[in-house]
C-alpha cells in the first residue's frame, strides 16, 4: 500500500486516541484527587529509499538518503501527578494532601491501594474508611463517644469526647510516596496500585521527607483544567481533519496514476 | 524522465503525510523533500530534516524538558548504543534513574543519571540540582556542521560521526516545557495542493507524449 496513505491513517488513529484521553480527563474534572493523563506520540521507523549515492559528474557529489516515514504511534499515556487545587469543605473528615504523598487503603484482596481522595468516613466498626468503604491502613479506631475529631498537618488524628474536651491521640496516618508516580496503575474509584514501573512505596509521615502535609477540612480537586483540555481537544480534532485530507490526497494521487493506463 | 518526476512527487507526498501524522508528536522535526537536477538532466529526490525549533508549551511538570537552540540530549538504548533525543517527557525509573519516554537512560557527564530524592531543578545550561545542590549535568551534543542526522523512529536520532559536545551557553534547557512538533499544518495543506497540481500536469504531459508517439507511428506509415 501507498506509504503516504498509511502514514496519514496512523495520524488519524493517534488523534482519535488523544481525543479519548482528553474526554476521560474532561469527564473527571470534578473528581476528587483525579490526575489528568496525556497522550504522547512518537514517529515510526523510517525506510531509507535511496542510500547516499555518488553522482557522476565533475565533482562527484553525494546526496543524502531519502528517509520515508511511516507515520506515528502512541508511545505512552502518561498520568500527570501535579497538585490539584485544594478546596475548603469545612467537613472534619475531609483531608487533602498538599505534596507527593498518598493515603494507604486495604483492598478486598488484602493488597494495599493508594489514594489521594481524602473524603473519609467512620465505618460501623468505628474505623476510618474512604468514601468507597476501603479501610485506611494502618487502621485508626475512632471511639464511639467522640465529639470532635482533629487531624494535624502531620497526620496525627485526635478526638475529644463529650465529657472530656482534651484531645486524645488515637493514631497517625501513614503515607506512601513513589519515585515514579506516573507508573502507578489506576484501578478506578480514585485508587492506584504499585507496579514495577512505579517502584516500591516509600512509607513515612506527613511533613517529613517530601510526603507533603495533610489539610483537614479540605479536599484536593481534580488537576484537570477545562480550558487546557478544550484547547487540546480542538488541536486534536484539527490534526485528525488534516490527516484525513492527507488520506484523501494520497488516494487522488493514486487515481491520477491509475488513469495513465488507458 | 517523466516517470522520475512522478516518483519525486510521490516521495514528497509520502514525506508530507508522515509530517502531518506527526503534527502532534512532541519534538518532531518536519522532513523536507526537494528535487535535485543532475548534470545529465536526471532528477533525484533528496530529503533533509528541518531542524527549526518548534514552539514551547509550558506544562508545569518538572521532568518535561524542551531544548532551545540546535542540539540534542543523549540517551542510551538497552543495547548500549547512544541515540539523540530532542528533550521530551522524562521520568524517573523505580530506582531513581532519569529515563526518557521509552525507558532509555538519559546520560549525564558521567553516564546514566541517578536523581537523589528531593526537588529537582534543571538549569538553562543543563545543570541538574536537587534541593539547590548541583549533582550532574545533562550531556548535550550537536552534529558537526553540514552533517546530516539520520532518523531512527521513536523520536530518536542517530548521532553523527562528527559530534560536538555543547558548552553551557550554547543551548537552553527549558524545564517544565515541551517542544511542539515543527510541522506547519497550513503550509502542508498548500503543499498538498501543489503536489496534486504538479502530479496532474506530469500525467497530462505523459498522455500527450503518448498520443504524439501514437500519431507519429501511424502517420509515418501513411506517407510512404
Amino acid at each position: 500500500m501507498d506509504p503516504a496513505l498509511r502514514a496519514a491513517a496512523t495520524g488519524m488513529q493517534a488523534q482519535q486516541t488523544r481525543v479519548e484521553v482528553i474526554s476521560n480527563n474532561l469527564a473527571n474534572v470534578n473528581t476528587t484527587g483525579f490526575k489528568r493523563s496525556r497522550a504522547h506520540f512518537e514517529d515510526l521507523l523510517y525506510q531509507t529509499r535511496q542510500g547516499a549515492q555518488a553522482i557522476d559528474g565533475a565533482d562527484s557529489e553525494t546526496t543524502g538518503a531519502v528517509q520515508i516515514g511511516r507515520g506515528t504511534r502512541l508511545s505512552a499515556v502518561q498520568r500527570v501527578h501535579n497538585q490539584g487545587g485544594v478546596e475548603q469543605t469545612g467537613r472534619a473528615l475531609d483531608l487533602a494532601i498538599e505534596g507527593e504523598g498518598f493515603f494507604q487503603v486495604e483492598l478486598p484482596d488484602g493488597t494495599i491501594g493508594y489514594t489521594r481522595d481524602g473524603s473519609l468516613e467512620i465505618s460501623d466498626q468505628g474505623t476510618l474508611v474512604t468514601s468507597g468503604g476501603y479501610t485506611i491502613v494502618p487502621g485508626i479506631a475512632i471511639p464511639t463517644d467522640s465529639a470532635e475529631l482533629t487531624v494535624s498537618r502531620t497526620g496525627v488524628v485526635s478526638v475529644s469526647t463529650v465529657g472530656d474536651a482534651r484531645p486524645l491521640e488515637v493514631g497517625r496516618l501513614e503515607m506512601a510516596r513513589f519515585t515514579n508516580p506516573s507508573g502507578l496503575r489506576a484501578m478506578g474509584e480514585n485508587l492506584y496500585t504499585a507496579t514495577g514501573a512505579s517502584g516500591e512505596p516509600l512509607l513515612g509521615f506527613a511533613q517529613e521527607g517530601g510526603f507533603g502535609r495533610v489539610l483537614q477540612g479540605s479536599l484536593e480537586g481534580s488537576n484537570v483544567e477545562i480550558v487546557q483540555e478544550m484547547v487540546d481537544m480542538i488541536t486534536a480534532m484539527r490534526a485528525y481533519e488534516i490527516n484525513s485530507k492527507a488520506v484523501q490526497s494520497a488516494e487522488e494521487l493514486s487515481e491520477i496514476a491509475n488513469s495513465l493506463v488507458r | 524522465m517523466s516517470a522520475r518526476a512522478l516518483r519525486y512527487w510521490e516521495q514528497r507526498q509520502a514525506a508530507m503525510s508522515n509530517n502531518l501524522a506527526n503534527v502532534e508528536t512532541a519534538g518532531f522535526k518536519a522532513e523536507r523533500v526537494f528535487a535535485r537536477l543532475l548534470a545529465d538532466g536526471d532528477l533525484v529526490a533528496v530529503s533533509q530534516a528541518d531542524h527549526a525549533e518548534g514552539s514551547l508549551t509550558p506544562t508545569g511538570r518538572e521532568l518535561d524538558i524542551a531544548l532551545g537552540g540546535r542540539g540534542f540530549l543523549v540517551v542510551e538504548t538497552p543495547e548500549g548504543e547512544e541515540r539523540w533525543i530532542r528533550g521530551g517527557a522524562l521520568s524517573l525509573s523505580p530506582d531513581g534513574m532519569l529515563v526518557d519516554m521509552g525507558g532509555r537512560a538519559v546520560l549525564g557527564e558521567a553516564g546514566p543519571i541517578v536523581v537523589p530524592p528531593g526537588q529537582i531543578e534543571i538549569t538553562a545550561a543543563g545543570e541538574l540540582r536537587v534541593d539547590g545542590e548541583p549533582f550532574d549535568r545533562l550531556r548535550l551534543e550537536r552534529p558537526g556542521d553540514a552533517e546530516v542526522v539520520e532518523r531512527r523512529g521513536a523520536n530518536l536520532w542517530l548521532p553523527t560521526g562528527l559530534k560536538t559536545p555543547l558548552g553551557p551557553d550554547e543551548i537552553q534547557v527549558r524545564q517544565g516545557h515541551l517542544e511542539e512538533s515543527n510541522v506547519d499544518p497550513v503550509g502542508s495543506l498548500v503543499e498538498m495542493i501543489e503536489i496534486q497540481r504538479a502530479y496532474t500536469a506530469i500525467q497530462r504531459s505523459m498522455q500527450t507524449e503518448d498520443a504524439m508517439m501514437q500519431s507519429i507511428a501511424s502517420e509515418i506509415g501513411r506517407i510512404g
